[in-house]
């Protein structure tokens, strides 16, 4: 549903000096400086995937997005989604696809949230009973009922995020851009607007592309995740592939009998690995993923373990540790 | 975009600005009276110190109902045109959801602003009928049914030219970040070169030719002049199709703009 090949752009920003002279200078000349957002980016999603693409700020996730839902121009490169061209606009491409952006309201502030919906039946056409279909059963999924007639403006972060999210999904559109959906939500309405994410998909099926800096957003809603940095796209693949080929690491976590002895004094410990936390019930290791099977049977040798478990390193770290290594990831 | 939608948006922005009770009448009451107030005592020193009893062809009466007229059909030929926002969206990246819609950008903006008449339309009876119930027509000034079919027909087709005019100014916002200063100019372009602050028939012969060619006459002065009954149906008529001839251009000239604005639009930030 989505296919890009080697997609770039770049901008064109101007570097203004700091202070009054900076300011007074610019007003003669600026120094224009070209920077690459996006850098010659390929892969495709298929119907009813859902795909985390992450990477740090200014990485050029947002504005691959943009190109993808058509609001900016490619430099080059090219993109169809759903068989058309984002940037051409298509009224057809328009009617089957939806952006949602967590840092940017998109609906009428002046307007109560059911009036937007009506506005946006007639802007997508939307026949009468699918629209109160529709209408009916995201409102009821999100727990929003309530909430229809007050003005946007009046509601809650959490509320008028998911006001945002049912007017871009009340067309059902077949491909969706979710840019952080869940930012600045407590966990509560994280854990809500996650949910509703994962049925909707159930129910449609469209190709998602999701963008988010909290790891729990990828790790519920992704099977597969794609790694951007300085504009490439650093690693695409399962999300589950990223801890079996890049985890140097895994913790062996030891819950201790009662028995007096101070484990946290044995020299050998240290040498297992980094020691997370040690006390008398409790010692966690950070070891090598080759020596793991020696340090499990050392634990369990010299010290009084009532249990033993062994865990892979947090996907999150190992993320972030692409996201930010200099090297091109296999 | 559906006509059922135009309709939709331009309620939407009517409801929003009646809602809005204190500026609606802040705004009709003291603005008018203000701009009206000025031209009277400004004109009556005028006419007392030059002991003349026309000039430019205008009686004291009739010029001050050129003023009633001008200023109302004025506002609603403008609409409200600081809710012209193409330049805000672009400069704080709002353009993005429209940009989403299977709509066209330009109709939506232009539902609303002609959505923005409304409140004028309802200060122009009020107003209207006040002052010539009170102060009755002057014997150079024929209003009359035709007179105000044709001035019906003239403010729907300024309101356009006038909206062609203002948007590709605002479209400016895709390479400049504030384009304030433009807007300034334009609104005073209008006012001047448009009869708001002096019938046109007041400037000097040499002037005239020039003001035929710009679009601005059309504005104001030819409705206004068209309502009192001081244009024939002919002079109307090439009033009426200039604009449209004006439009035309301006619609070319701002895809134009348009198509390389979006071109370099970035949403806010990268």
């Amino acid at each position: 549903m989505i296919e890009v090949a080697k997609l770039s752009k770049s901008f064109f920003v101007h570097r203004k000096d700091p202070g009054f002279w900076g300011s007074v200078r610019s007003l003669v000349s600026r120094e224009k400086v070209e920077k690459a957002a996006v850098n010659a980016v390929e892969f495709n999603v298929g119907e009813g995937e859902i795909v985390g693409l992450v990477g740090a700020n200014g990485a050029g996730k947002t504005t691959l997005v943009k190109m993808l839902a058509g609001i900016v121009h490619p430099t080059s490169g090219d993109a169809t989604v759903l068989g058309f061209r984002p940037w051409e606009r298509d009224n057809r491409f328009r009617r089957q696809i939806a952006l949602i952006m967590g840092q940017k309201a998109q609906l009428w502030w002046d307007l109560p949230a059911e009036d937007c919906f009506l506005l946006l039946r007639e802007i997508y056409q939307i026949p009468e009973s699918q629209f109160r279909a529709s209408l009916d059963y995201l409102s009821g999924v999100l727990d929003v009922r309530d909430q229809l007639n007050i003005q946007i403006r009046r509601l809650s972060l959490g509320e008028r995020m998911k006001m945002e999210l049912m007017a871009s999904l009340l067309h059902t559109p077949r491909v969706v851009f979710l840019d952080e959906p869940t930012i600045g939500l407590d966990l509560t309405a994280q854990r809500a607007i996650r949910d509703f994410i994962l049925d909707y998909r159930v129910e449609h099926r469209p190709a998602m592309i999701l963008t988010s800096h909290y790891m729990e957003d990828i790790e519920r809603l992704c099977e597969r995740i794609l790694i951007m940095r300085e504009g490439e796209i650093v690693y695409d693949g399962a999300l589950r592939d990223v801890v079996e080929r890049y985890a140097r690491t895994k913790i062996v976590t030891a819950h201790l009998r009662k028995t007096g002895e101070n484990v946290c004094a044995d020299e050998q410990l240290a040498e297992l690995g980094d020691v997370l936390e040690c006390n008398e019930h409790l010692v966690r290791i950070k070891v090598p993923r080759t020596g793991v099977a020696d340090a499990a049977a050392t634990v369990l040798g010299r010290f009084p373990v009532a249990d033993l478990s062994i865990e892979d390193e947090d996907v999150g770290s190992i993320v972030e540790r692409i996201m930010q290594s200099k090297e091109r990831m296999p | 975009m559906s006509p059922r939608l135009f309709l939709h948006v331009f309620t939407i922005q009517s409801r929003k600005l009646m809602s809005y009770r204190a500026d609606f009448w802040v705004s009709s009451v003291f603005a008018f009276l203000t701009e009206l107030a000025i031209m009277y005592f400004l004109w009556r020193a005028i006419f007392a110190e030059s002991g003349m009893d026309r000039i430019g062809g205008f009686s004291f009466e009739a010029l001050i109902l050129y003023y009633v007229a001008a200023i109302l059909l004025g506002k609603l030929i403008r609409g409200n045109d600081r809710d012209v926002t193409v330049s805000t969206d672009i400069y704080e990246g709002s353009l993005t959801r429209y940009l989403l819609y299977p709509s066209s950008y330009f109709k939506f903006k232009y539902a609303e602003h002609v959505g923005t008449m409304i409140p004028s339309a309802i200060q122009l009876v009020i107003f209207g009928v006040l002052y010539l119930s009170l102060s009755g027509a002057p014997a150079d000034v024929h209003v009359t049914p035709a007179t105000v079919g044709m001035t019906v027909i003239s403010v729907a087709v300024s309101n356009l030219l006038h909206f062609a005019l203002l948007y590709p100014i605002q479209l400016v916002a895709f390479w400049a970040d504030n384009v304030w200063s433009l807007n300034v100019m334009f609104r005073f372009a209008c006012m001047m070169l448009g009869g708001l602050l002096l019938p046109l028939s007041m400037f000097p012969e040499w002037a005239r030719p020039v003001l035929n060619v710009l679009p601005f006459r059309y504005l104001f002065d030819v409705p206004a002049m068209t309502l009192l009954g001081r244009h024939s149906v002919a002079e109307w008529m090439t009033g009426v199709a200039a604009s449209l001839l004006w439009i035309a251009a301006l619609g070319i000239a701002t895809r134009l703009i348009w198509n390389r604005g979006t071109k370099s639009y970035t949403g806010v930030g990268i």
